[in-house]
């Protein structure tokens, strides 16, 4: 009788298993499956507008690790980029490249992404000749490029004038590694200057690490209304800052200059030493609070693999650090002039006023890593 | 030369006064202490108005060309120049290789100069101080040095300090004088520890399989039906077995899963565990696997140890975090479940000594009978019901009532005692 019972539970088992699998592998009813499916569907109606040079140029194998590593927050004149630029695109191709944008990215994180678009736009237009109102933009010093490599380098420069080939809101480009699907993995880089998104995404996995954000000028005026495209990072962060009493305050607050970026590009996978306070000494509210500023950059991919990469940190906030380095007073709505760094067990996250153009308030340059994790490494399955 | 050129005109027009970076040389330097040497790692990057200066001293016979030698030689010169000890006694710095980009990327200032260097430690006591001074280029550079994470499981870093330009770094940290290969010092993570014990107390749904499996433990079958019951001792070997044997299951198909041995996508995973809800409600009103809850106990820990990997994946972590985050988070599990049977173990047995207990049983079954329909109706068809709200919304009681049924096992019970005559005329059956 028993017997009866255990194989008629398992053979149902079985079944139910079965059907399921059947009906997930076709239906796609996942939440998780869905957002890759339409970012799977944005980029194939991409390349599908492409023409066939083109598509060839947007197209590297997925183990390509040169064209992996190349981002910087250069200007794409010193650092050429792989893929093609928006300039190089009909307004069909370019509305197709930016959907594929507003469908990976969250909303917050697409505005972002515009904004640091529209600030180089702005650095275009003050940089044309000498005059009022310029913000002063200077070539970089060499921190920051992908690592050095020999040919297969796309050509440097191009047609147009100075400040054409150096700056503007249509010299970003955008690039794939491995083919997009909805099982297998790819990437999709999208950046130029002052952005490097770089965009994993492995079955029902997106991976935002290693990505950096970066502005000049970090603050102006758009049709009236001020826009600052990495004002939350600032203000937020300086809020954490401000809720530390004077002992942790002593704590996180670094004796040391930080000139620019320690992980910056290039420096993919290290894990330094964590430094300042941890979040073990601070309150439940501070540590919601530091959840808060890390969720700025998770934040910027879509809802679905931002929600699952905060539960990771947020299961690791106890080990994540806090360290401050620079003038400790500023003012919310205004850029702070100051260095600061998150760090946790599978998180780097880098704020880095520069010095470069004159008032480092507005040119900062940010990074956001996950060093167990950078490109999906470690979760994609070799 | 064109891009310098470009730069000079940029400077030109935009005024040179505030872009004092430009001069700077970035030294950024990398520490990585082992057990018995020091890896540095040192990337240079000469800012554009200072790297002819810097490609002229490169290039000794000025030829224009760095040679191997050249590049080599300048490197040993950095070296040359920096102070580096150990527990105060000085070190001797070897260079372990040169790495340079292409003249014309450093003309443009986006050259990156690489140069490795290694040093051995002396043995020395298990508090340790490195320092580095760094002499080179000190009008123009820009300084980071920063340790590296230790690979070493025995060394742990205290402190480091640094000077404010960061020249003079200084890295304390200890040295465990043990045997290597103990256990890392991060083995245990409290983090998914709680995680485990969270994973429990919120999935109300194995909670639910393992009370119900708990249920008719204490009692006998007579025929097709749950009649009598067994002694205590007998009560707790059991659910003791039934425990044990659920636990061995899940951590079996945990550990498979998060080995990536077994890859089951975890909706029909989901499912199965409803529908084990589903079997041991209806064992608890009739006997279906009588003696065997054991087994059951196990196959069935089998499908909610895919559940619990899926939870593990999510996080992402690498093989031997794993490791010890499948020890921490199982420990978790563990902990919630006896926590869990501890509150309820007494009332079950308590309360199996008197004639209320098959209305706890049959109301017991078939509300997680109720709950598992509707949840496996919500998984089958992806559609939204009340179960979960409802059975969240009790679990967020539990503690009162976990208490609520330890008192109304107490009055059954002393009720039952405190009128001998009356229970003694009405045989306890079902």
């Amino acid at each position: 009788m028993t017997k009866y019972w255990i194989t008629g539970i398992a053979v149902t088992c079985a079944l139910v298993a079965a059907s399921i699998m059947a009906v997930d592998s076709t239906a796609k009813s996942l939440p998780r499956s869905t957002e890759t499916a339409q970012i799977v569907q944005a980029a194939n109606s991409f390349l599908a507008s492409l023409d066939a040079k083109q598509r060839e140029s947007v197209l590297y194998a997925f183990d390509n690790e040169q064209q992996r590593a190349r981002w910087s927050n250069l200007p794409t004149g010193f650092v050429p980029r792989g893929g093609i630029s928006l300039r190089q695109m009909t307004p069909a191709q370019r509305s197709a490249a930016m959907n594929l944008l507003a469908v990976a990215l969250s909303k917050r994180g697409y505005e972002k992404v515009q904004q640091i678009m529209e600030g180089d736009e702005v650095n275009k237009k003050t940089d044309t000749g000498p005059g009022p109102g310029n913000h002063g933009n200077r070539p970089p010093r060499g921190n920051g490029g992908p690592p050095p490599d020999g040919a297969n380098q796309p050509p440097r420069g191009g047609p147009g004038g100075l400040s054409g080939d150096m700056f503007g809101k249509d010299l970003y480009y955008i690039s794939f590694l491995g083919t997009p699907s909805e099982q297998t993995p790819w990437m999709l880089q999208f950046g130029g200057h002052h952005l490097g998104l770089n965009i994993t995404i492995d079955g029902g996995q997106g991976i935002l690490t290693p990505t950096l954000t970066g502005a000049q000028p970090a603050l102006y005026t758009e049709g009236g209304r001020t826009v600052r495209p990495l004002g939350p990072e600032s203000d937020k962060g300086l809020a954490l800052l401000n809720s530390l009493d004077d002992g942790e305050k002593k704590q996180a607050v670094l004796s040391y200059e930080l000139a620019d970026l320690v992980l910056g590009p290039g420096q993919d996978g290290k894990k330094i030493q964590p430094e300042g306070l941890k979040a073990t000494s601070m309150t439940e509210k501070q540590r919601a609070m530091m959840l808060d500023v890390i969720s700025e950059w998770a934040g910027i991919i879509n809802d679905d693999a931002a929600a699952v990469r905060m539960a990771q940190l947020k299961a690791d906030i106890n080990q994540t650090w806090f360290a401050w380095s620079g003038p400790t007073t500023g003012t919310i709505g205004q850029n702070i002039r100051a260095y600061y760094r998150i760090q946790g067990p599978h998180l780097v996250i880098e704020y880095s006023p520069q010095t470069l153009g004159g008032d480092p308030a507005l040119h900062v340059h940010t990074m956001y890593r996950d060093p167990t994790n950078d490109y999906g490494k470690g979760a994609i399955k070799q | 030369m064109k891009w310098k050129a470009i730069a000079l005109i940029l400077l030109s027009l935009t005024g040179v006064a505030s872009a004092h970076r430009l001069d700077e040389y970035l030294q950024a330097t990398l520490i990585a202490v082992e057990k018995d040497h020091v890896d540095v790692s040192m990337r240079l990057i000469p800012g554009i108005a200072v790297s002819s200066a810097v490609i002229a001293s490169i290039d000794a016979n000025g030829d224009g060309v760095l040679s191997p030698q050249e590049r080599w030689d300048y490197a040993q010169r950095v070296l040359n120049e920096l102070v580096m000890s150990i527990d105060g006694k000085k070190l001797d710095a070897k260079l372990k290789s040169v790495d340079f980009p292409q003249i014309q990327e450093m003309r443009d200032g986006l050259g990156e100069i690489h140069i490795e260097y290694t040093a051995e430690l002396p043995a020395g006591g298990p508090d340790r101080k490195l320092i580095l001074e760094n002499n080179n280029q000190r009008q123009r550079a820009v300084y980071l040095v920063n340790a590296l994470a230790p690979s070493d499981p025995g060394i742990s870093i205290v402190a480091q300090k640094r000077n404010p330009v960061q020249s003079t770094y200084e890295l304390d940290y200890t040295q465990a004088s043990g045997p290597p290969g103990s256990l890392p010092a991060s083995w245990w993570t409290p983090n998914l520890f709680q995680l485990g014990i969270r994973h429990i107390a919120e999935g109300t749904d194995h909670l639910l399989f393992l009370l119900v499996l708990l249920l008719p433990a204490p009692l006998l079958v007579v025929g097709s039906r749950w009649r009598g019951t067994t002694g205590v001792r007998s009560s707790l070997l059991h659910i003791l077995g039934i425990v044990t044997a659920f636990t061995l299951g899940h951590s079996i198909t945990l550990v498979l899963a998060a080995f990536g041995v077994v890859h089951l996508p975890s909706r029909p995973i989901e499912v199965l565990i409803a529908v084990s809800i589903l079997v041991s409600a209806v064992h608890a009103l009739r006997p279906i696997f009588p003696g065997r809850e054991a087994g059951i106990a196990a196959f069935f820990g089998l499908i909610h140890g895919l559940a619990f990997a899926s939870t593990l994946s999510e996080l992402g972590l690498g093989r031997w975090e794993r490791l010890a985050g499948i020890l921490a988070f199982n420990l978790g599990i563990e902990t919630m479940q006896l926590a869990v049977v501890a509150a309820t173990l007494p009332s079950l047995i308590l309360m199996n000594r008197t004639r209320a207990y098959p209305w706890l049983r049959v109301c017991g079954a078939l509300f997680a009978g109720v709950a598992s329909v509707g949840w496996i109706v919500e998984r089958v068809l992806g559609a939204q019901s009340s179960v979960d709200v409802v059975v969240n919304k009790l679990a967020h009681h539990s503690v009162w009532i976990a208490g609520g049924l330890f008192l109304l096992s107490l009055v059954c019970w002393a009720f039952e005692n405190a009128g001998p005559a009356l229970s003694n005329d009405l045989p306890v059956t079902s």
